[in-house]
C-alpha cells in the first residue's frame, strides 16, 4: 500500500487533515512558509526538508505524511499561536509522529539516523 | 538467510570454546545490560570517549501485563510518576487550603484518575523517546532485548519476538535493577498489583489495601489517600525499616490523622476475587503476627509493596562465574564496582550494601566509566547521600539516623538538637501546628560535627539538598548556628 503525502497550510487545515486520517500512522513536518521562489523564511527548515524527504521511503505501509506550512515569521514568533498552544510545538522545523510524544526538533531533524528511527521504530 | 545465521552461530561457538580473543576482535568495548538510571548514564559517558557501546533493555511484563519503555524503574514506575502523583495529591490539599486564603469556588472539587494518569504517561513517553534519541545521537546501539550471559565475554540477546543474537564485548556492566516482590500466597499474582502496575492503571484503583511499610508503600498510600481514595496500610511490624524510627513514627501518625487506616501486625494469607471489574472487588484474609487472630476485608485493589528483588538470577551469571549473594540476589562489588570477574562490573539497585537511589546509580556509573576509559581515579562516595521520602508529610534525611549514631558513637557522645516548626503557609488554613519537625545529630567528640540531618515538612527534598552539601563539607553545630536563616521559610529552623 505504501505511504502518501498531503500538504497543508495553517493550523485549522492541519487539524482537519489529521482527523481525516485518524487510525493511520501520521507523521508531520512543520516548516515556515515559503516565498514565491519556494524559499522558507526558516533557514533550519531549508536544511531539514531534504533530509526528511530522503527518509520518507522508510515510512511504514499505510502511513500519512503531512507537510505543514505553519505561517509567516511574525505569526510563528507569537508565543500564543495555535501550533505552540495546542500542539506544544517549540520550534520549526519539527518532525513528529502524531498522537505520540515522539518528535524531533530543529537540528535533530538534520540527522538522517534520527529521522529514520522516528519513521521506522516503535 | 537461515543458513547464514547458522554459520555465524557456529563460528561464534568456536571462538568461545578455545581460542582466546584479542580485545579488538570483540563486537563491543562495553555491553550494558539494563537501560535504567545507572546503565544509561554509563553508556552515554562511555560513548563520549568514543567507545563502541551497546545497551540491552527489556521489561518482562508484570503478572497483570504492564510493561514500559526505555529508562528503567525511576523514569517509568518509580521516582518520576511517584512524584507527579504525590504532587497531584498536594494540589488537592492546596485547593482546600485556598478557600481560607480567599479563593471562592462553589463546585466540589473531585479528582479524575484517568486525566492524571494519561498526563503522567505522556510525560514518561517523552522521556523514553528522549533517551532513545540521546543514545542514537551518541552512537550507542540500543536493543530492546533480554540479555543473558552464555559464556566468557559473550551474551545472548532475545527480543520480544524470540529472535536470539549473540554479542561479545571486552567489558560488561550489569545494571538490571529490581522488581517488586510478591507474597507467595494464593491469589497474589492473579489479583494484586504492584508499583509496576499502579502508575499506568487504566482505571481508578478505588478502595485500596496497601501491603507493606516500605517507603514505596507509604508514598503510594499517601498520594492515593490524598486523591480522595479510601486507603488502608497493612504493616507486618515496623514502618520504614532502616530509617530513623522517631521520624518514621511521626510520618505514620500524620498519615493516620489524615485519613489513612493502618492495620498493624498482620500479614495477608489469601486474596480472593469477589467480583470481576475495573476495579473489581477482592477479599483479603489476614493473620496476626502475634497470635491466632484472623481478619477479613474487602477492597477494590490490593497493592503489594513489601520489597524489591534484584534481577540477577536469570541472566546467566553462573555461566561467567559472577558471584551473587544467594539469599538476596544482590551482587557484591569492590569499591570500584567490579564483581569477582574482572571484566564484569555492576551498578545501581542490584549492588550489595549500597543505597538504592537513582542519583547514586548515575554517579557510580559515570565515575566507573571515567575510570575505565578516561584515566580518572575518583571512586563513588556512598557516604552522606541525601534522600527524601515523599509521604504526605515529606521527610528529608542525610547522614546517620539517631539509632545508627548511637550504635556507632555511643549515646553519651552524640547530641541531638531538635525543634517543631509551623510553616507560615499552614497558619492561615489552620493546618497542624506541631507536626513539622527537624533534628540534627552531632558528634560531640569531633567538634560537634553534624553527622545526621532530618526534616519532616513541606518541600523536605529541596531543604535537604543544601544541607547535604554542608554535611559533606564537614559542617559543625557552631557553623550551623552562625549561619543566619532565611525568613520566613521552613529551612530557617
Amino acid at each position: 500500500m505504501g505511504w502518501e503525502e498531503t500538504q497543508v497550510r495553517g493550523y485549522e487545515e492541519f487539524v482537519r487533515t489529521a482527523q481525516r486520517y485518524h487510525g493511520r500512522p501520521i507523521f508531520a513536518l512543520f516548516c515556515g512558509d515559503k516565498d514565491a521562489e519556494g524559499r522558507s523564511w526558516c533557514p533550519d527548515c531549508v536544511t531539514a526538508e531534504p533530509v526528511v524527504r530522503k527518509e520518507l521511503q522508510n515510512l511504514p505501509d499505510g502511513s500519512v505524511f503531512i507537510y505543514c506550512l505553519v505561517g509567516d515569521r511574525t505569526y510563528w514568533k507569537d508565543p500564543n499561536n495555535e501550533f505552540r498552544r495546542n500542539l506544544k510545538l517549540t520550534g520549526v522545523p519539527t518532525l513528529l509522529k502524531y498522537g505520540t510524544p515522539q518528535k524531533l526538533v530543529e537540528e535533530e531533524c538534520f540527522k538522517a539516523e534520527l529521522v529514520r528511527m522516528l519513521f521506522t521504530e516503535d | 538467510s537461515v543458513q547464514a545465521h547458522k554459520e555465524e552461530k557456529s563460528q561464534k561457538s568456536m571462538e568461545m570454546n578455545g581460542l582466546t580473543m584479542a580485545p579488538d576482535s570483540y563486537d563491543y568495548d562495553l555491553i550494558v545490560i539494563g537501560g535504567g538510571s545507572g546503565g544509561l548514564a554509563a553508556a552515554k559517558e562511555a560513548a563520549k570517549y568514543e567507545k563502541k557501546v551497546m545497551v540491552l533493555d527489556f521489561v518482562k511484563p508484570t503478572p497483570q501485563g504492564s510493561s514500559w519503555g526505555l529508562g528503567g524503574t525511576c523514569v517509568n514506575v518509580g521516582c518520576i510518576p511517584k512524584k507527579l502523583m504525590h504532587q497531584a495529591a498536594l494540589l488537592g490539599q492546596a485547593l482546600q487550603d485556598s478557600r481560607k486564603f480567599g479563593w471562592q469556588f462553589t463546585e466540589e472539587v473531585k479528582h479524575n484518575w484517568m486525566t492524571m494518569t494519561e498526563s503522567v504517561q505522556n510525560y514518561i513517553g517523552s522521556l523514553n523517546w528522549g533517551y532513545r534519541v540521546a543514545l542514537r545521537d551518541n552512537k550507542v546501539t540500543y536493543e530492546n532485548a533480554y540479555g543473558e550471559f552464555v559464556g566468557p565475554h559473550t551474551i545472548k540477546a532475545t527480543n520480544k519476538k524470540g529472535v536470539e543474537k549473540l554479542y561479545t564485548a571486552e567489558r560488561f556492566l550489569i545494571a538490571t535493577g529490581e522488581r517488586p516482590r510478591y507474597l507467595g500466597i494464593p491469589g497474589d499474582k492473579e489479583y494484586c498489583i504492584s508499583s509496576d502496575d499502579l502508575f499506568s492503571l487504566p482505571y481508578c484503583p478505588g478502595k485500596t489495601l496497601v501491603v507493606g511499610a516500605s517507603y514505596v508503600a507509604l508514598e503510594c498510600a499517601g498520594f492515593l489517600a490524598g486523591l480522595g481514595l479510601d486507603v488502608t496500610v497493612m504493616v507486618r511490624s515496623i514502618l520504614l525499616r532502616g530509617f530513623d524510627q522517631d521520624m518514621a513514627n511521626k510520618i505514620g501518625e500524620y498519615m493516620k490523622e489524615h485519613g489513612v487506616h493502618f492495620i498493624r501486625e498482620f500479614v495477608p494469607v489469601k486474596v480472593e476475587q469477589v467480583e470481576e471489574g475495573t476495579p473489581g472487588r477482592l477479599k483479603v484474609t489476614a493473620k496476626s503476627t502475634t497470635g491466632n487472630q484472623i481478619i477479613e476485608g474487602e477492597y477494590n485493589t490490593v497493592l503489594l509493596a513489601i520489597g524489591r528483588d534484584p534481577c540477577t538470577r536469570k541472566i546467566g551469571l553462573d555461566k561467567v562465574g559472577v558471584h551473587i549473594n544467594e539469599k538476596t540476589g544482590k551482587i557484591p562489588v569492590n569499591d570500584e564496582e567490579q564483581t569477582n570477574v574482572p571484566y564484569v562490573y555492576a551498578v545501581g539497585d542490584i549492588l550489595q550494601d549500597k543505597l538504592e537511589l537513582t542519583p547514586v546509580a548515575i554517579q557510580a556509573g559515570r565515575l566507573l566509566v571515567r575510570r575505565l576509559y578516561a584515566g580518572a581515579t575518583t571512586k563513588c562516595d556512598y557516604v552522606n547521600v541525601p534522600t527524601t521520602v515523599f509521604t504526605p508529610l515529606e521527610y528529608g534525611a542525610c547522614g546517620y539516623s539517631e539509632e545508627a549514631a548511637v550504635e556507632k558513637f555511643g549515646e553519651e557522645n552524640i547530641e541531638v538538637y531538635h525543634s517543631h516548626f509551623w510553616p507560615l503557609e499552614w497558619t492561615v488554613p489552620s493546618r497542624d501546628n506541631n507536626k513539622c519537625y527537624a533534628k540534627i545529630i552531632c558528634n560531640i567528640q569531633d567538634n560537634e560535627r553534624v553527622i545526621g540531618f532530618h526534616v519532616l515538612g513541606p518541600n523536605a527534598g529541596e531543604v535537604t539538598q543544601g544541607f547535604a552539601a554542608a554535611i559533606k563539607c564537614g559542617m559543625t553545630k557552631e557553623q550551623l548556628d552562625s549561619t543566619i536563616g532565611i525568613h520566613p521559610v521552613c529551612a530557617e529552623v
